[in-house]
C-alpha cells in the first residue's frame, strides 16, 4: 500500500496532474472530514483543507513511504489543525455550537425527531470535547469522527498505538463525565440517565 | 475513578470480557464502562461532512497556482537572472510568501547581488605579490631537470676517469645486446666520443708531464751550480778580512790592488 502511495507521489512530484488530481480525490474527503471535525465551520474547513493540501504538495519530497500516505498528510498539517482547533476554543465556537455547524454531519435519512435529538447530542459531544484536554480530544476527533485506525492515528500523532488506545479511552471517559456534570449542574433527572439520552437510548 | 483495575482493564487494552465480568461487581467500572460506550455511540451515527465540488477543484489547481520547495529550488536561479516567465513568477511568489524557509533562502540569493564591492586596502597588492607562495621543488623534479641531468652525467663520468677506468672498456661490458639497436648506436656514438676526449685528454697530460719534467731538471741544475759555486767562493774568500779602509772622513776607501775610476782612465 505505502508503495504504491510512493509511486502515486513520486508522479505527483515529476509534475503529472492526473497523478496529482488522484490524490485530491483518494484523500480530498478525508481531509476536509478532519478539518471540519476540527473547525465545525463549512469556509474555515475549506481554507484549512486547502491549506493541508498546499503544505502537502511542497513537502512531498518528504514522504518516504514508510507509513500510510493519510497519516503523513495529518502529521504534515496536524499543527495547522491545532492551531484552527486553538483558535476555534478561543472564540468558543464549540461551546455554543449552532445548527448549522452540525447538519453537515446528520444522515439525511432520519426522520425529523431523531434528527432534532442527534443534533443535540451532536452539539453536546462538541461541547465536551472543547471541554477536555487538546491531546485527548484530538484522538477521539480522529478515531471516533474520522474513523482513522489506531496505527494511522499513532503514525499522525507519533504516538505508539498503546498510547493511542490509552488516550482514547480516557478521552472517551473524560467526554462522558463532562456531560454527566453539565446535567448534574443543571439538576436533571439523574446524570446517567441524561447521559443515555444523550446517546441516543443505547445504554 | 478509584477502582485499582481500570489501568489494566481500559487503559491496557484487557479482553472485552474481562471488562464485562469485572464491572458485575464493580459499580465505579461498571459506571465508568457505560460512560465509554455512551461516548462512543455519540460520534458512531454521524455522516462525513460531504468534499465541496469548489474545493475539489481549488486542490486540484494547486499545482498551477504554486510550486514545491524543489521547484522553488529550481525556479530561484532563473527568477535571479529574471528568466522566469509571468506563471512561474507567480507560483513561486505563491510559494515564497507562504514558505520561511524558501522565503529566507531568496532574500539572501537576491540580497547577495546587491551588496557594493568593497574595496582593497592599499597594501593589499604589495603584501599579496610578497606572500605568493614558492613552489617547492622535490628531489625527483630537482633530478629531473635537464641541466642537472648533464651535470651529474659529467659528474659520473669524471669519477669514472679519476677511479682508473676507462669508460669506453665500461660502455663495451654493458649487456649492449639487450639493448634495443637505437641504444646500440647511441652507445657506439658515446663510446668514440669518450675515446677521443680520452685520448685528447692523455695527450694533454704527457705534455705537461714533459714540460714540468724539463723545468723541474733545469731548476734542479741549476740549484746545483749555485750551491757550488757557494761552497768556492766561500772557502777562497777565509783569510780576507771584510772590512775595508776608511777614508778621513769616514767614507770607504779602496783597497791597494783596486783603481778609482780616474786611475783607470789614465
Amino acid at each position: 500500500m505505502s508503495a504504491e502511495e510512493k509511486s502515486l507521489v513520486d508522479r505527483c512530484r515529476q509534475g503529472e496532474d492526473d497523478a496529482w488530481r488522484e490524490l485530491v480525490d483518494r484523500f480530498g474527503q478525508k481531509v476536509y472530514s478532519v478539518a471540519y471535525h476540527f473547525t465545525l465551520n463549512r469556509e474555515d474547513a475549506e481554507e484549512l483543507s486547502q491549506e493541508i493540501f498546499l503544505k502537502t504538495f511542497e513537502n512531498l519530497h518528504r514522504y518516504d513511504g514508510s507509513f500510510p500516505l493519510v497519516a503523513w498528510l495529518l502529521s504534515v498539517s496536524r499543527n495547522l489543525c491545532i492551531d484552527r482547533y486553538r483558535r476555534k476554543k478561543r472564540e468558543k465556537s464549540f461551546r455554543f455550537v449552532s445548527d448549522d455547524a452540525v447538519l453537515p454531519l446528520l444522515k439525511s435519512d432520519d426522520d425529523p425527531a431523531s434528527e432534532t435529538l442527534k443534533k443535540e447530542r451532536t452539539k453536546l459531544l462538541f461541547w465536551a470535547l472543547a471541554e477536555i484536554p487538546e491531546d485527548l480530544a484530538e484522538i477521539l476527533v480522529l478515531r471516533d469522527l474520522d474513523g482513522l485506525a489506531y496505527d494511522e492515528i499513532g503514525k499522525a500523532l507519533g504516538l505508539p498505538d498503546g498510547t493511542v488506545k490509552s488516550r482514547l479511552f480516557r478521552a472517551r471517559a473524560e467526554v462522558a463525565r463532562r456531560i454527566r456534570e453539565r446535567h448534574e449542574k443543571r439538576g436533571a433527572a439523574g446524570a446517567f440517565q441524561s447521559l443515555a439520552l444523550a446517546a441516543g437510548g443505547v445504554l | 475513578m478509584s477502582c485499582g483495575e481500570i489501568e489494566r482493564l481500559f487503559l491496557a487494552g484487557a479482553p472485552a470480557e474481562d471488562v464485562r465480568r469485572h464491572a458485575k461487581g464493580c459499580s465505579t467500572c461498571r459506571a465508568l464502562s457505560a460512560d465509554v460506550e455512551a461516548a462512543e455511540q455519540m460520534s458512531a451515527g454521524l455522516a462525513t461532512p460531504p468534499l465541496p465540488s469548489s474545493l475539489r477543484t481549488r486542490l486540484i489547481a494547486i499545482p498551477r497556482a504554486t510550486v514545491s520547495c524543489e521547484g522553488a529550488e529550481r525556479l530561484l536561479p532563473l527568477a535571479i537572472e529574471k528568466e522566469l516567465d509571468a506563471d512561474d513568477e507567480r507560483r513561486l511568489a505563491s510559494h515564497l510568501t507562504r514558505c520561511e524557509a524558501c522565503s529566507e533562502a531568496a532574500a539572501v540569493l537576491f540580497e547577495s547581488r546587491e551588496l557594493v564591492e568593497p574595496i582593497a586596502p592599499p597594501w593589499l597588492a604589495s603584501r599579496l605579490t610578497a606572500g605568493r607562495p614558492r613552489r617547492e621543488r622535490r628531489f625527483w623534479s630537482w633530478i629531473l631537470d635537464p641541466k642537472a641531468a648533464i651535470g651529474l652525467a659529467y659528474a659520473a663520468a669524471v669519477v669514472v676517469m679519476l677511479l682508473g677506468f676507462n669508460p669506453a672498456d665500461l660502455a663495451r661490458r654493458v649487456r649492449t645486446g639487450e639493448i634495443g639497436q637505437n641504444t646500440r648506436a647511441a652507445v657506439t656514438v658515446a663510446e668514440s666520443s669518450l675515446s677521443d676526449r680520452l685520448g685528447a685528454l692523455q695527450e694533454k697530460a704527457a705534455r705537461t708531464l714533459a714540460v714540468w719534467k724539463g723545468r723541474a731538471g733545469g731548476y734542479g741544475r741549476a740549484a746545483v751550480s749555485n750551491v757550488v759555486s757557494l761552497i768556492w767562493k766561500s772557502s777562497a774568500t777565509k783569510d780576507r778580512s771584510g772590512a775595508r779602509p776608511r777614508n778621513r772622513d769616514g767614507r770607504g776607501a779602496l783597497r791597494e790592488r783596486e783603481t778609482s775610476i780616474s786611475n783607470w782612465r789614465a
